[in-house]
């Protein structure tokens, strides 16, 4: 669990420092950082309205398959992603 | 705010406990003099038997004391506790330890013990001088993702920096009464200092009450509100000093150097108010002139109290309208002033680029003076540096000899760096690479860094010497050299020539010569991405992102390293660094020291951008 919280806050600090968030004042911060969660969020809400089979598709090949050889056209996605 | 020690509250501890022990003493002075651990011990048990001793014997006893807690102080200490990739043989082996300073580190001592395979600072010479340069300069291209984050960082720092300015008023000082005005400074300057430079702020222009020698004493201050304004919190805190240019380490409170200077401020006062063709001139100059020409080889010199001027103030002397000067395009501002004040046409070769060179040169005496018919140029001068002090490269100086006979073009060297600092006795760059130094034909050095004093020279021959004591702006008008900075300048450059009769200053050349390599291979090593010259004691380390040069800083002030950041005005936009000065000053522990918290600073902060193979080998120093 700590090396968790560790694994976390050094991907923060990682991703505040390459996009120069650790220079700002804490307004400035929560805008950007509000900002950026904003396009998160709308791009998964829209791919989830508009495109529901491409996000079956990426939903199949990114739940393990618990199974082997279960569902063996699935190791064909690749292509299957680029044809949409 | 970027700083990667998580437990700030261990190193506010240690940091209150050693400023309580700093209080009952004076400002402990750092000079580069550490005491033998015997020593202290010894006054310690004295101390024990004897209680009544002197006070003035307390008062240095507690400042050694001081110094041996200093390092055992948990902020110091706290490398040893961390991972961070480090993998120490055994607990002490990543502290720095005044200790440890009784073993033999080959560090300059009076009695000159030295190690056997000690390579000078000098060229090879086997290879030829393109392919030793190539294989030397370390050199490596920018990672394309790195740069597309610095141009973001970059943007968003700016569009931050636009929307603050809309919403609130800068908290800066306005005049009154001036509506109508034109605004009388360039408005970008001055929104790049308030909403970028500012946010960073507290990485430059540091106080430090100290002198800058191996060590520093940095003052404290603190900001309440991102930046504007800092107020001073009392305290102070004693880094180990990676930031000055003091090269031989001559920058010192005690020794040789500051007690001449001392005398010599006594004897003759502290300045004499006037030129030297008036009544500034006096036997000390003339006799530091000749050792600084004996110094460089040549006929004669003529020294400044100004290394700026020296090279801003004679150059228009030298050069006028009708002459093309090629200059590096990493020259320094004051040689690129200089041009601009000598109206003298410049045109610009690609950093270090002898092919570029040679071009240039060829298109200059091929098409002559464009904008006098075609006609050839008066003169034409290579404007290059010893040490270029942002880049850490040194100057191909053979190949930029030979080019220079085969067009019969005039050479300038700035040695600002290089001298003192290069060559197996220190002469520069033109010792350095075997050169006659007849060869270049103007010479020009500053006082202001191996030297520990300031001021500037020019050396070469003897009618060159003559012209510019009549026509240099420098000489005639600005005032003579202060006579301690003159007994500075004096008897540091006599112990670097071995003429006090010890060797003390050759072997202060080597121990730089060893840092040097040392601090180098072990940075490649560890896989940051260093620019520059093998045997230059500029280290430029890339982290490239403008917010990583303050996290940097910032982070290892806390781990007690003081250096300097620079950033997009000084450098490129996609090169910001950090500038390690090396010097003689600094011993094998305290470089360990640095090297294993730089270490563990990149590791945290993701410097490591190098893609070079790594050397698995431990570094021998």
């Amino acid at each position: 669990m700590w090396n968790l919280k560790h694994f976390a806050a050094n991907l923060y600090r990682q991703y505040e420092l390459v996009t120069c968030i650790n220079m700002f004042e804490p307004w400035e911060k929560k805008l950007i950082n509000g900002f950026v969660l904003l396009m998160f969020v709308l791009l998964i809400f829209s791919s989830c309205v508009y495109l529901p089979s491409y996000m079956d598709t990426l939903l199949d090949v990114i739940t393990p398959t618990s199974g082997t050889s279960k569902v063996p056209d699935m190791v064909y996605v690749p292509q299957r992603i680029s044809s949409i | 705010m970027g700083n990667v020690d998580d437990d700030s509250a261990t190193f506010e501890q240690s940091y209150d406990c050693a400023n309580n022990r700093n209080e009952k003493v004076s400002t402990p002075i750092s000079n580069g003099h550490i005491p033998s651990h015997a020593f202290v011990q010894q006054k310690v048990e004295g101390q024990l038997s004897e209680p009544e001793l002197v006070e003035e014997e307390q008062n240095e006893e507690q400042l050694l004391l001081n110094k041996h807690l200093k390092f055992s102080a948990p902020a110091y200490t706290e490398i040893r506790t961390r991972s961070g990739g480090l993998k120490f043989k055994g607990t002490s082996e990543g502290s720095y330890h005044p200790a440890k300073q009784l073993e033999a580190n080959g560090h300059a001592t009076k009695s000159g013990s030295k190690c056997e395979k000690f390579k000078p600072s000098q060229a090879d010479g086997v290879l030829s001088a393109e392919q030793e340069h190539y294989q030397k300069t370390s050199f490596e291209d920018v990672p394309l993702h790195t740069a597309c984050l610095t141009y973001l960082g970059f943007y968003l720092l700016m569009i931050l920096g636009y929307i603050n300015q809309l919403l609130f008023v800068p908290k800066v000082a306005t005049e009154k009464g001036r509506e109508g005005y034109v605004a009388l400074y360039d408005a970008f300057e001055s929104f790049y200092s308030r909403y970028v430079y500012r946010r960073v702020r507290d990485c430059w222009n540091r106080p430090i009450c100290s002198v800058p020698g191996d060590e520093l004493v940095l003052k404290d201050r603190v900001t309440d509100d991102y930046g504007w304004s800092f107020r001073f919190t009392g305290t102070e805190t004693r880094c180990l000093n990676l930031g000055s240019y003091n090269y031989l380490g001559f920058a010192a409170a005690t020794g040789a150097c500051a007690d001449d200077s001392e005398q010599r401020a006594r004897q003759k006062g502290l300045a004499y108010c006037s030129p030297r063709s008036e009544l500034g001139n006096t036997q000390l100059h003339i006799d530091l002139e000749r050792l600084t020409a004996r110094y460089c080889g040549v006929e004669d010199a003529i020294v400044f109290g100004m290394g700026f001027a020296t090279n801003a103030l004679n150059l228009p002397s030298l050069l006028g309208p009708n002459c093309l000067v090629v200059s590096d395009e990493k020259n320094h501002a004051s040689i690129i002033l200089g041009l601009r004040l000598s109206g003298a046409t410049t045109r610009v070769f690609k950093h270090n680029s002898m092919r570029d060179l040679e071009r240039v040169l060829r298109n200059g005496v091929c098409y002559g003076n464009p904008k006098n018919g075609g006609k050839p140029w008066n003169k034409i001068m290579i404007l290059v540096e010893g040490i270029f002090s942002m880049e850490g490269s040194l100057v191909r100086l053979p190949e930029i000899i030979a080019l220079k006979k085969k067009y019969k073009a005039y050479l300038y060297l700035d040695e600002a760096h290089s001298i003192g600092s290069m060559g197996p006795t220190g002469r520069g760059v033109v010792e350095y690479f075997g050169a006659d130094p007849k060869d270049v034909d103007i010479l020009m050095g500053t006082f202001t860094k191996s030297f520990g004093s300031a001021g500037g020279y020019i050396a070469g021959s003897k009618k060159l010497i003559d012209f510019l004591r009549t026509n240099s702006h420098a000489h005639c008008y600005a005032s003579s050299i202060s006579p301690p900075i003159v007994q500075q300048i004096y008897t540091s450059m006599s112990i670097i020539m071995g003429e006090d009769g010890t060797d003390t200053g050759r072997n202060k050349v080597q121990q730089l010569a060893r840092n040097t390599r040392y601090f180098r291979r072990r940075l490649a090593q560890m896989g940051v991405i260093t620019y520059g010259h093998e045997d230059s004691p500029v280290v430029p380390m890339l982290v490239y992102l403008f917010s990583k040069i303050g996290a940097v800083i910032r982070t290892l002030t806390t781990r007690h390293i003081a250096v300097v950041g620079a950033g997009f005005p000084a450098t490129p936009i996609m090169e910001g660094r950090i500038r390690f000065c090396l010097s003689a000053a600094h011993t094998k522990e305290q470089l360990d020291y640095a090297l294993d918290v730089i270490d563990d600073v990149s590791e945290n902060l993701g410097l490591k951008y190098s893609r070079k193979p790594r050397d698995p080998k431990i570094i021998e120093y």
